[in-house]
Order: structure tokens, then C-alpha cells, then sequence
């Protein structure tokens, strides 16, 4: 009983994991872009939403708002931000040479951002964490024996929705062969008639949407905040993605939950403290010894296609 | 190796890729010494040919000999120090590398172990003379100052033939040297090319430009969807009748294609 | 010599040998984003010699780059048969399974870090990064140096133009590691005292952002990128209380936190990277300017004689 009980916060664990997981595997899948921004942008909403529901609007535009709305406006923020660094690391990429480094120029852009934002946040706000005053997170379900906290469970339900609705965008609508086109072959998507200038920065509002949506849920599921959240998250959600296989979205659910998994797993077993070099350990032996991840392809990422 | 054996010698070789047959049982012989062009219509084939040969790609069947030994498991790393040296067809110098660099970068094969890669290619440096030289032979200057990447296409397209020859090759294998070239400048590589030929050294060329290989090449073959149609005398090709509706074909198509 | 500024070319000094470690593999095209592992592995096994033994800093410095460049060749080899994305997540990777295998480990101190005996002077460190200087401008003019640049641009026709290319890579990876190492052996014996928590992700990405900045196709880049991050905090010194003055009198009571310098440092850094990008990604020096600057003569003297 209680391992299942363990398996059943493991996957509530690792479904924080997924969302921001996906973000990096969609922009990897559609773009060949790792962007480091989005465990910032993750940070962002959690910030953002602390500093609307404590100060209100900036300029004394109003009091302090109320949880939901705030939690709204800091996603309405992230995909603002996101947008951002769409304009400056992606909209400007050029590839003259071909030459290996060349296709890392918006990885280190993002790089750049990821300074950025983190140290402009943390001059705004410093270093410490912050309450963050949401609905009741302790609030238990006692299903058949296993307790689960109702913002897990409304946190693992938003998740699912997000995975399906995206899987279901990409197969079907117009936007999402759109996007398809463009993962398989930029240049040819340019001349088969795919706006690129106006679709690549749909993978960018996606990146903010999840983002945002993970920042937030994180808000309310832990009522704790701070500049410094995004690292932690943003570590196992790369690992997630690439144990998963890069560019696959149920790939980065799995991976997300498999770190979860290991998470626990290592936490019961050997203290919190190994928790760091399991899952790098990880994250390292699959990508020496086996790249594409459980679900991913073969092409994506290598520099070179 | 006797005088009889040619230098280069496919027998029977296929390569497909993904169920795609590119090039299908073509076996052809080149001579030491002797000036063959490897033509026909636009995705015959003529470049996987070059790969095959300077091993960028392996054949699925047959076997490629150079200079008496068998070289289709030879690593293409090791190819050139045997003397099989190319240029490109989208040329490829490194963009960032002064002129004299990239020729310098030619002669890797002939530059030896561990106390050549320790050495300073500086002012004095006999490597460094001798690319200047190179350079000198085909009356190209060394742009210093300059990465190759500045520079205009006709000049690339050259660098590419001198830094081919730096390797001292036996072969010498030059993907349409002459693209983009005008009258002029075909006609003083047709005499380089001829001068380099008379001290030795044997050539392999893809062109289309006919003028260029009739002056140049006494032999010809010619391929047409991965298959040899025609091996022989450049000054037979034109009356071939297989050429002919290779390239009437063609031309056929497209004139179809307007109406 | 004041103490303040001997503590900044000591700083200096060990920054530009850190940036010539992380620029040897960069130069080949391998992005190397697991600095700060490689500075640890150096810095801990001098200090650890150091502190079991009270051995002489001579022979610790020397083991720490020994170490750290055996460890750096033998990662190598996996490593680098990963390409593009990959590599920079596999070098993040390596980079943070040191620290955490450092942070759990009781023998190097675990999370209280390790006290260090043997001091060395300022002029120790300066002296070493007028070493490295001179010896990393050597082997870029040597052949070696020609195929790493030729590596850089183009593998594969490095590949049939002769260069042994993945030897190559590992020598370059090899040596970048050990001068990285030189760097953290340095560093313990400079400042006395040295922990995990130093060598941080943070680390990892700046040194690879101002050796970008500085610029990767010539020796001269390293040089300017480390100079420009060691005195840019003194030049924000003077410029930042000014430019606060003068917004706080803008828009009155900000309530904008006191920063800690350090966070302006890092979003200039981070800003001036996201432009490097858009405008000149190949770094401010250029073989090109080198060239026509006609500072390195000896390319040149060949040719006018």
C-alpha cells in the first residue's frame, strides 16, 4: 500500500515535470531550438502571479488581486515574455555557413535570456521565497486508501487536458500541419506555402501558454514562490524530455513521469540529497547510450539535418 | 602495379539509398595518365560516383580499385593520402580559413604525424611556401587579410582546384570545375588542367560544359539514371545514339512540358 | 600593490585561463557547457591533495590539471560522438553530476567544502595566464590548430581532406579540460577555501557566454571576454550608483529592492549575448579583423618577403 501510495505521488510529481517538458520538447521538435528560457518563463508566471496577488498592478494601478486573476495575468505575462524571446533569438537566425556552431546561435540566445530575466526578476524582487496566498492546497481525497491532494489532482487533470488538446491541435487543424511542415523541413515548409513568419511564433505562445499554466498550478500546489524555482524544475524537465525522446510529446509525459518516478524512488532510498546526481546521471547515460530517448527521432537536434 | 593495370577501376558497383537505386552496375576503367570526363544529364549519378570513390558513401555491391588495391572498406580519412584527392560540386572550402589556409588544409594527407601538427605553419614554414607556390602556379593571389568567405565565386571555385592539388594526387577528381567560369577563365584552366595532366598526373572530370571536355578529355563516359551508357572516345559521344536520347530525352520532356 | 586590485588580476588571471579552456573545444565546434564540472574536478583535487597531504602547490596544481585532463579525455570519447543539441546537454550533464557527486561526497567536504593550505600570490596566477596565453596563441598557428578551425567549419570534408577527426576533437576537448583545470587548482590556492556550491550552472553558462562574446575564431578572444566580464562589475561600480540616482529622481520612490551588483553584471552579460547574436555571431574579434589589423605578423611575413 504504501509503495502505491509512493507511485501515485510520483506521478503527481512528475506531472509538474510534463508540462514544462513539453514546452521543451515541441520548440526542440518543431524548431531544433533548445530553449533555455523556459525554466524562466516557469519562474516568471510563479513570480509574476506572487507579485500581482501581493502588490496588484504596477504604477498603483490597483490593490492587491485576487489569486485567480492574478495567476491569470502571470500567464498572460509568460506568453508576453515568451514572445519576446522569440523576437530576438529565433526571428533573426540566419545560417550562412551551415557550420556546427551556427545552429546553437538561439540556444545561446536563450542563454542570454535566461541571465536576463533571472537577475532582473531577482534585482526586482530579491532572492528570497514567497508565500503565495492561492486556494487551500491541503485540501485530501482519500481514494480507496491513497490520499492525493486536490490541487495534485486538478494540477495532474490540467495536464492531461493540455497533452491531449496539443497532440489533438497537431494532428488536426491547420496550425498544426503547419507546425509539422516546418519540423520536417523549414525550407520547404517556406516554399509549400507555410507562413512560417506567422507560425513559428505559435510554438512560441505554446512555449508561454505551458509555462505559465505549470508556474501557476506549482503556485497554488506548493503556495511557495521564488526566483530561484525554475532551476530545480527546469532540471528535470530537460532530463524528462530527453529520457522521453526529443521531440515527442507523450515522450516527454513519459519522461516526466519516469523522473518523477526516480525522484521518489531515490529520495526513499538514498536521502534527498542524491536526488541531483540520479537524475543528471540519467539524463547523461541516456544521451551517451541511447539519444532519441524511449520515443524520440532519430534527426532531431543533431546540428546538422 | 604494371603499366597495363589502370589506375582506377570500378567493377560492377550498385548504391542505393532507401530503396532508391542511384547507381546500378557501373564498372569503368581509367588509365594512369589519362584525362576522362564523367558526364550526362542533371541526377545520373556523376557525383554519387565521386562519393563513391573518395568513400563518403560505401557500395552496396562491386569493388573499387586504386592504384592495385582494393579501397571500398578504406576509411575515406585515408583515401586521400593514397592520392585520391576532389573538389566539390557546391563548393566547400572552409569559409573561415584565409585562402592560404584552406590550402594549407589540402596538404594534411602529406604532412605527416604528431611533430607536423606540433609545428608552427608561420611565415617561414615550408608548407606555408609551398601553398603560396600553388597558388602562384595558377596565378591566383593569396588574398591576406581575407577569409575565403569574402570572396567572389569564380576565385572560390579555383581555390578549390589548387587545394585538391596540394595533396599531390594521383587522381585528381574535379566536380564541374568550370561552373560559373567565363570563356576566358575556362580556357586558362583547360591549360592548367592540361599542364598538370603532361607532369603526371591523371584526371577525372564531371562537367557539362562540352567545349571544356572535348578540349581536355580524350576519353568520355557517360551515365544516365545510375547506368554507363557509354564508354569511349570524347569525340564519339555526340554521334552515340544511347547519349543522344539521354540528353534528347531530356530536353524532350521539357520541351513537352512548355507546350 | 593594493589588495583589491591584486584579488582582481588574481580573479583576472584565472578567468582568462578558464576562458581559454572552455574556448580550445568551442574553436572545434564542440560547445562546451559543463565548465564549472571541469574547473571543480581541478580545484578539488588540488585542494583535496592539498589539504590530506600539505603537499607543495606545485605538485597539487599539477595533479589537479593532470586529473581533470585524463577525466576530460575519457568523457571525450562518448561525449563527442554526440552532436549539436546533445553535446551542449551532455557537457551540462557531466558538469552536474561532478557537483553532485562533490555535494555527497563526505571525503571532499560534502556541502561544507574543503579549507585549503598553500596560499599562492596574485602574480602566481598572472604569471600562469601569460603562460597559457602564449601557449594557446602556439598552438592555434600549428597544424593542429588549423584542423581544429577546419573541424569547426566543416567535418566532413576535414574528414576526407585527411584530419583524424575525432582525435582531433578529443585533444581539444582533452586539452581545453586540463587548462579548465588549471583554472580550479588556481583558484583553491588563491582564495583558501573552496565548495560545491560555487561551481554552479551559473558558472558554466557565463564562461561560455564571454568566451562567445569575445569570440571564438582566433586566441584574442578569450582574452577580451574574460577582461570584459572580470572588470565590468568595477566599471558598473561607478556607473550604477549614478544611473539609480538618476532614476530614482525619474519616477520617484521605486520600491525597487536594492541589487546586489552582481545581478546587473549578469543581465548585461545576458543582454549583450541576445545581441551578439542577432548582429555578429561569431564574437566581437574576428579572424577577419585579426587579419586586416595585421597584429599577428607572422601569418603575414611569408608573404611580403
Amino acid at each position: 500500500m504504501l509503495l502505491l501510495q509512493q507511485f501515485v505521488n510520483s506521478i503527481m510529481l512528475g506531472s509538474v515535470y510534463v508540462t514544462v517538458a513539453v514546452a521543451f520538447t515541441l520548440t526542440i521538435g518543431i524548431l531544433n531550438f533548445l530553449n533555455f528560457t523556459i525554466p524562466t518563463l516557469f519562474m516568471i508566471a510563479g513570480m509574476m502571479g506572487w507579485a500581482l496577488s501581493y502588490y496588484g498592478l504596477p504604477l498603483g494601478l490597483s490593490g492587491p488581486l485576487p489569486w485567480p486573476i492574478a495567476l491569470m495575468g502571470a500567464v498572460v505575462l509568460t506568453i508576453i515574455a515568451s514572445l519576446i524571446v522569440e523576437r530576438f533569438t529565433f526571428r533573426y537566425l540566419k545560417t550562412k555557413y551551415g557550420d556546427s556552431t551556427e545552429h546553437a546561435i538561439p540556444l545561446v540566445s536563450s542563454l542570454g535570456f535566461l541571465l536576463v530575466l533571472e537577475n532582473l526578476v531577482r534585482i526586482g524582487y530579491g532572492t528570497d521565497s514567497r508565500r503565495f496566498e492561492g486556494p487551500d492546497a491541503d485540501l485530501t481525497m482519500n481514494i480507496g486508501g491513497i490520499f492525493v491532494r486536490v490541487p495534485q489532482l486538478v494540477s495532474l487533470a490540467v495536464t492531461v487536458v493540455i497533452v491531449l488538446g496539443l497532440t489533438m491541435m497537431i494532428k488536426h487543424s491547420r496550425i498544426g500541419r503547419g507546425l509539422r511542415a516546418i519540423a520536417e523541413n523549414p525550407d520547404a515548409a517556406n516554399i509549400l506555402g507555410v507562413d512560417t513568419r506567422r507560425i513559428v511564433p505559435v510554438v512560441f505562445i505554446l512555449t508561454g501558454l505551458l509555462c505559465g499554466l505549470a508556474g501557476a498550478l506549482f503556485a497554488i500546489n506548493y503556495g511557495e514562490v521564488s526566483p530561484a524555482m525554475g532551476e530545480d524544475i527546469g532540471t528535470k524537465a530537460i532530463a524528462g524530455m530527453v529520457i522521453g525522446g526529443l521531440g515527442s510529446i507523450w515522450g516527454a509525459v513519459l519522461g516526466g513521469l519516469i523522473v518523477g518516478l526516480i525522484e521518489m524512488m531515490t529520495v526513499h532510498f538514498f536521502g534527498a540529497d542524491t536526488v541531483q546526481v540520479m537524475v543528471w546521471g540519467a539524463l547523461l547515460l541516456t544521451l551517451l547510450a541511447y539519444p532519441s530517448g524511449l520515443l524520440g527521432h532519430n534527426t532531431i537536434g543533431k546540428g546538422k539535418l | 602495379m604494371s603499366a597495363q593495370s589502370p589506375l582506377l577501376s570500378l567493377k560492377d558497383v550498385s548504391k542505393g539509398f532507401f530503396g532508391l537505386q542511384v547507381i546500378t552496375d557501373v564498372s569503368f576503367d581509367i588509365a594512369a595518365g589519362a584525362r576522362m570526363a564523367l558526364i550526362g544529364p542533371n541526377g545520373a549519378g556523376k557525383t554519387t560516383i565521386f562519393n563513391l570513390i573518395s568513400g563518403v558513401y560505401t557500395p552496396d555491391k562491386g569493388q573499387i580499385n586504386f592504384a592495385g588495391q582494393e579501397i571500398s572498406l578504406v576509411p575515406s580519412r585515408k583515401r586521400i593520402g593514397l592520392g585520391l584527392a576532389r573538389s566539390f560540386q557546391n563548393i566547400r572550402l572552409m569559409p573561415h580559413l584565409s585562402v592560404v589556409e584552406n590550402i594549407m588544409l589540402g596538404q594534411q594527407s602529406q604532412a605527416g604525424g604528431l611533430l607536423s601538427m606540433a609545428t608552427p605553419l608561420m611565415g617561414r614554414s615550408r608548407w606555408r611556401r609551398e601553398a603560396e607556390d600553388l597558388l602562384a602556379r595558377m596565378n591566383l593571389e593569396t588574398y591576406p587579410g581575407e577569409v575565403v568567405a569574402t570572396l567572389p565565386y569564380g576565385i572560390r571555385k579555383k581555390i578549390e582546384v589548387v587545394r585538391a592539388l596540394a595533396s599531390n594526387p594521383k587522381l585528381l577528381m574535379l566536380d564541374e570545375p568550370a561552373a560559373g567560369l567565363n570563356p576566358n577563365e575556362t580556357a586558362s584552366l583547360r591549360d592548367f588542367l592540361m599542364g598538370i595532366s603532361e607532369a603526371g598526373t591523371t584526371i577525372l572530370i564531371v562537367e557539362h560544359d562540352m567545349g571544356l571536355v572535348r578540349s581536355l578529355c580524350d576519353q568520355a563516359i557517360v551515365l544516365n539514371f545510375g547506368r554507363k551508357i557509354y564508354d569511349g572516345l570524347t569525340r564519339d559521344v555526340q554521334e552515340d545514339p544511347l547519349v543522344l536520347e539521354a540528353y534528347l530525352g531530356s530536353r524532350h520532356a521539357q520541351e513537352n512540358a512548355h507546350a | 600593490m593594493s589588495g583589491y586590485w591584486a584579488g582582481i588580476l588574481s580573479i583576472l588571471a584565472i578567468n582568462i585561463i578558464f576562458a581559454y579552456g572552455i574556448f580550445i573545444p568551442v574553436a572545434s565546434g564542440q560547445l562546451n557547457l559543463g565548465g564549472a564540472g571541469f574547473q571543480a574536478v581541478g580545484a578539488y583535487s588540488a585542494g583535496w591533495l592539498s589539504a590530506s597531504f600539505g603537499l607543495p602547490v606545485s605538485v597539487t596544481i599539477a595533479f589537479g590539471v593532470i586529473v581533470t585532463g585524463v577525466i576530460g579525455v575519457l568523457i571525450a570519447f562518448p561525449i563527442l560522438r554526440t552532436k549539436g543539441v546533445y553535446l551542449v546537454l551532455a557537457t551540462f550533464a557531466f558538469a552536474e553530476v561532478i557537483a553532485g557527486a562533490i555535494l555527497s561526497s563526505e571525503p571532499l567536504g560534502g556541502a561544507m567544502g574543503i579549507s585549503v593550505p598553500g596560499y599562492i600570490d596574485w602574480y602566481v596566477s598572472v604569471i600562469f595566464a601569460g603562460l597559457v596565453t602564449v601557449f594557446v596563441f602556439y598552438l592555434m598557428a600549428t597544424r593542429f590548430g588549423l584542423t581544429i578551425r577546419a573541424i569547426h567549419d566543416d567535418e566532413d570534408v576535414s574528414d576526407l581532406m585527411g584530419v583524424s577527426v575525432r582525435n582531433v576533437k578529443v585533444a581539444a576537448f582533452g586539452i581545453g579540460a586540463a587548462l579548465t583545470g588549471l583554472s580550479g587548482g588556481l583558484y583553491a590556492h588563491s582564495f583558501s577555501y573552496i565548495e560545491i556550491q560555487g561551481f554552479n550552472a551559473l558558472v558554466s553558462i557565463y564562461v561560455l557566454l564571454y568566451v562567445l562574446l569575445g569570440g571564438t575564431q582566433t586566441a584574442w578572444g578569450p582574452l577580451v571576454g574574460a577582461t570584459f566580464f572580470t572588470l565590468l562589475p568595477e566599471a558598473l561600480r561607478s556607473v550604477l550608483p549614478a544611473t539609480k540616482n538618476f532614476l530614482v529622481t525619474l519616477f520617484g520612490e521605486t520600491g525597487i529592492v536594492a541589487p546586489p551588483d552582481e545581478s546587473w553584471r549578469f543581465v548585461i552579460l545576458g543582454a549583450l549575448t541576445v545581441l551578439m547574436m542577432v548582429f555578429r555571431p561569431e564574437g566581437l574579434v574576428t579572424r577577419t579583423m585579426v587579419e586586416r589589423l595585421q597584429f599577428w605578423r607572422p601569418a603575414n611575413r611569408g608573404v611580403t618577403q
